[in-house]
């Protein structure tokens, strides 16, 4: 199937860096949304309205196919509360992508679709022998979501729709440095790898637009567990006598990929000038611990006794992040595009681990369309995004029982650039 | 100009990309406070000097916490920081234990690796250690007790073998005491760790030696002497420093690693109660130097009182057999000749031909037990030692590191470092080295960085701490 094998390439280049929104959420679903701080569920741009509000689906006068591909570059400084050098990420660029194709009348009062976009995702490596090689070394989180979306015009003013999203293709791989040491005194390293079992959930939306100069828009994207079964659990460099105590070849995991709550307005002040404000609300507070079961008995990390499981808290708050967000017709081709987005990080003081190594974040926006004829056009979108130099001291840690991670100073900084083409027929 | 704006945007924005720049955290300043580290020494027992597995030797030595502190102290000023190393080609020193495996049971399986710098019994080697005769920085001598440091001939075949290898062969007489005022007299920084061994000995021994007494507030006038004479010389000149009380050596697992499974194991087997030898008083089987104990009485997380030495850990093997091997094993340690071996089980009215550990007439041996009672002893002269040192280190103005508060929370909750849980249990907590009683590399950062954390409160510098897992733990072959 030909759907299918695409899937399996975006499988291979799909994943964020956490780039654009709190925890290991990605919002990078649009490249005019992306040029505009993120703002979409107010307005009806595009396609990506499928992502946005699927209730905005129906207000958009074009039908296509549109596809956008990013690259979220993220370069980090690490300074360990007792190390003596900065550590610096092995740096890996990401691309999350995003396709959407959108059908129905010309004139009719509904329009369908179907999306494939990347709401959450993870990827660091860190620096070989860093100090928090026992609590990560890499991670690699995927989460590709497939929507089918239908979307109604009730009245000339109001539409609604929803989009039903399938968990198509999850997968985690989390790494990190066992603390037992050989006869050499190296250390040995456990991996951990495993598919999420497909899952459903829904996003539905409504969108309200009173006049030509204003729009309102709300959204809903339900929660989805990402569930590993029987995931593959690697142990290397342990010798013989450590060996014994690590036994386990298979684990069990879920990880909570939250609902989100979106609010919207547009402002139309004249033809040339759309202007975006949104709110998001992330349920976070989902997101308690991070456990693993295992199959055969593991060394406790604390007290050095068998067992089958493992458990760190994460004590996630829900979040919100604020956007704002504007384009400009320059001429009859060209668009331009400015925005800013304030994200307010759902992880507590005490609980940063280094898989999320999260911190209120400041991002600046800017994008461009450039229109090729009357089908074809292009979309280029920038995000700046600055994260807050963040600390968490050993008193942290022990205050809050989360000595499973490292205490120091961590600060980060994300470009990514992207770019959209755009066929509408 | 609408192409050409996309010519132009599309590489200005690749810049843009390229341009997400490497953020950069500045170093932590490194200030001295008002402390001078520029010469420090350090003053200590076998902890100080490095010592681990059993054994004085090369890479216990390299990796002792005043090495650490002194690598760390230059960072503000400190200078060079000379230890009286074996060196490489006798890098084993006076030889040492090495873990070979973990067996089914889960016990250690070691091995003794021979010194090959002297003293070594029961080789043909018996010449003194390889001699030392430059300044020492730091002045850790094993086995040193707070009441030897000023015996002269200390440093003698007839007193220590470790002191003798530093003691000028000039002036074979100069005692600890004196050696440390020759040292302290350019010192500006110290730390000191003394007193252990003043409990230690008594402890070990299970309280089954005649000769190991321990210091106590009724009957001290020695300890209480010395301890203030080393703290006077050693600041006679302003130097500034840390002074360290002794641990609680009941937590460590030499003591606590052999009852708990000696006690599932009776349990196991319906074994109701144990009778143990106390005390070193000569006498048979209705002497008072009998103690029957229940099996719940054996310490483990669930309760008991009465503690194994890790010595003991082959004979609580042999409980119920009718076996004279233990006994054999502690006549051997005491050193007598072996002829002496049958009047030594009359002494104590032993006989071997009874079930071994479980009656009057053949008990577990006292060496092998700190009981209760032994326990208050111990228990009442580490109060004594250490209400003495904080005393003299309040009077004096010093830093003081309470190791035995620090070693009661790392018992009960473990320390965590990066990431990484280190407990005080044997082997597998990492803190403590094969033979229980001292530390590890990794014990040894721990300790470098506790009391930086003390210096640094005290004297206003900014030390920065090791990341202690860089340190090894125990190695698991």
């Amino acid at each position: 199937m030909k759907f299918k094998s695409l899937l399996l390439v975006g499988g291979a280049l799909l994943t964020g860096t956490a780039a654009s929104a709190g925890g290991y959420q990605v919002t990078l679903a649009g490249q005019k949304n992306n040029g505009m701080g993120g703002v979409g569920v107010g307005l009806s741009l595009d396609q990506a309205a499928m992502f946005y509000n699927p209730g905005a689906l129906a207000m958009v006068k074009e039908r296509g196919v549109q596809l956008g591909v990013n690259g979220t570059i993220a370069r980090q400084a690490f300074r360990a509360e007792n190390g003596s050098t900065q550590r610096e990420l092995q740096n890996t660029t990401t691309t999350p992508f995003n396709l959407y194709a959108g059908f129905g009348p010309t004139e009719g009062k509904f329009r369908a679709g179907i999306a494939v976009y990347t709401p959450f995702g993870n990827k660091l490596q860190y620096a070989d022998g860093w100090e928090g090689r026992f609590a990560l070394t890499q991670i690699d989180l995927k989460a590709i979501y497939v929507q089918p979306t239908f979307s109604y015009a009730v009245t000339e003013n109001l539409s609604v729709g929803a989009g039903l999203m399938v968990l198509a293709l999850g997968s985690v791989n989390l790494q990190r440095d066992v603390p037992s040491q050989d006869s050499e005194g190296k250390f040995g390293s456990i991996e951990l790898d495993g598919k999420a079992k497909n899952k459903l959930g829904f996003n539905a939306g409504v969108f309200f637009k009173p006049s030509e100069k204003l729009s309102l828009g709300i959204s809903y994207r339900s929660k989805i567990d990402a569930q590993v079964e029987d995931g593959d659990v690697t142990f290397t460099g342990l010798s013989n006598t450590a060996a014994a105590s690590f036994q386990a070849t298979k684990f069990n995991a879920t990880l909570p990929l939250p609902a989100t709550t979106s609010i919207g307005i547009g402002i139309m002040p004249n033809e040339k000038l759309t202007i975006g404000l949104d709110v998001n609300f992330v349920e976070w507070s989902a997101y308690r611990t991070l456990r693993f079961d295992f199959d055969k008995p593991i060394s406790d990390s604390k007290t050095g006794l068998p067992t089958t499981f493992s458990e760190s808290k994460r004590n996630y708050d829900d979040a919100l992040t604020f956007r704002i967000g504007g384009q400009y017709q320059v001429t009859s081709g060209l668009t331009v595009r400015a925005g800013g987005t304030y994200d307010n990080s759902p992880v507590k003081d005490g609980f940063l681990t280094p898989e999320t190594p999260d911190a209120d974040r400041i991002t600046g926006t800017l994008g461009a369309s450039y229109k090729f004829g009357e089908k074809f056009s292009v979309d280029l979108s920038t995000q700046f995004v600055n994260l807050k130099k963040r600390t968490i001291t050993q008193q942290d840690l022990l205050n809050n029982g989360t000595t499973d991670r490292v205490a120091g100073t961590y600060k980060t900084q994300v470009v990514v650039p992207g770019i959209g083409l755009n066929y509408t027929f | 100009m609408n192409t050409s704006f996309l010519k132009n945007s599309l590489p200005a924005l690749a810049l843009l990309g390229l341009a997400a720049c490497q953020p950069e955290l500045d170093a932590p300043t490194v200030d001295k406070g008002s402390a001078d580290f520029s010469r420090y020494i350090s003053i200590g027992n076998s902890l100080t000097a490095g010592f681990a597995d059993n054994g004085l030797y090369l890479e216990g030595q390299q990796s002792s916490y005043p090495s650490i502190l002194a690598q760390q102290f230059s960072a503000a000023g400190g200078g060079e920081f000379v230890q009286p190393l074996f060196p490489a080609d006798k890098a084993n020193g006076s030889g040492f234990v090495k873990l070979l495996s973990i067996d089914a049971s889960g016990s250690p399986v070691t091995t003794t690796v021979p010194g090959n710098a002297g003293r070594n019994p029961g080789a043909a080697d018996k010449a003194p250690y390889v001699r030392f005769d430059q300044p020492i920085n730091n002045l850790g001598i094993p086995g040193i007790r707070m009441v030897d440091v000023q015996t002269a001939g200390y440093g003698s075949l007839a007193g220590n073998a470790y002191f003798e290898r530093i003691t000028p062969v000039a002036n074979p007489l100069e005692t600890y005491f004196q050696r440390v005022k020759r040292e302290a007299a350019t010192a500006t920084f110290f730390t000191t760790w003394l007193g252990s061994n003043d409990v230690l000995g008594y402890a070990t021994a299970g309280g089954a030696s005649p000769t190991a007494t321990v210091p106590s507030s009724t009957t001290d006038t020695s300890f209480i002497r010395k301890s203030a004479r080393i703290l006077n010389v050693l600041t006679a000149n302003g130097a500034k420093g840390v002074v360290s009380t002794v641990p609680d050596v009941t937590g460590i697992p030499f003591f606590t690693t052999v009852g708990p499974r000696l006690k599932a194991n009776l349990i196991a087997k319906n074994v109701p109660g144990m009778v143990l030898q106390t005390g070193f008083n000569p006498g048979g089987p209705t002497t008072a130097n009998r103690k029957p104990i229940a099996t719940t009485d054996i310490r483990d997380a669930s309760g008991g009182r009465q503690l194994f030495t890790l010595g003991g850990s082959a004979a609580a093997g042999l409980i119920g057999t009718a076996t004279g091997k233990p006994w054999r094993d502690v006549y051997k340690a005491s050193g007598n000749p072996p002829a002496g071996f049958g009047a030594f089980l009359t002494t104590y009215g032993v006989d071997t031909t009874a079930l071994f550990g479980v009656t009057a007439q053949n008990p577990f041996p006292s060496a092998y037990v700190l009981d209760d009672v032994e326990q208050a002893t111990v228990a009442t002269a580490t109060n004594y030692i250490n209400s003495t040192l904080r005393t003299q280190a309040a009077a004096k103005n010093l830093v003081l590191f309470d190791v035995n508060v620090f070693f009661a929370g790392v018992a009960l909750n473990g320390y965590a470092t990066n990431g990484v849980n280190n407990n005080t249990s044997y082997i597998r907590g990492n803190i403590f080295s094969l033979d229980g009683v001292h530390l590890t590399p990794r014990g040894n950062a721990v300790i470098a960085n506790e009391m930086i954390k003390v210096i640094n409160a005290k004297y206003g510098s900014t030390l920065q701490q090791v990341d202690p897992n860089t340190y090894r733990g125990i190695l698991l072959p």
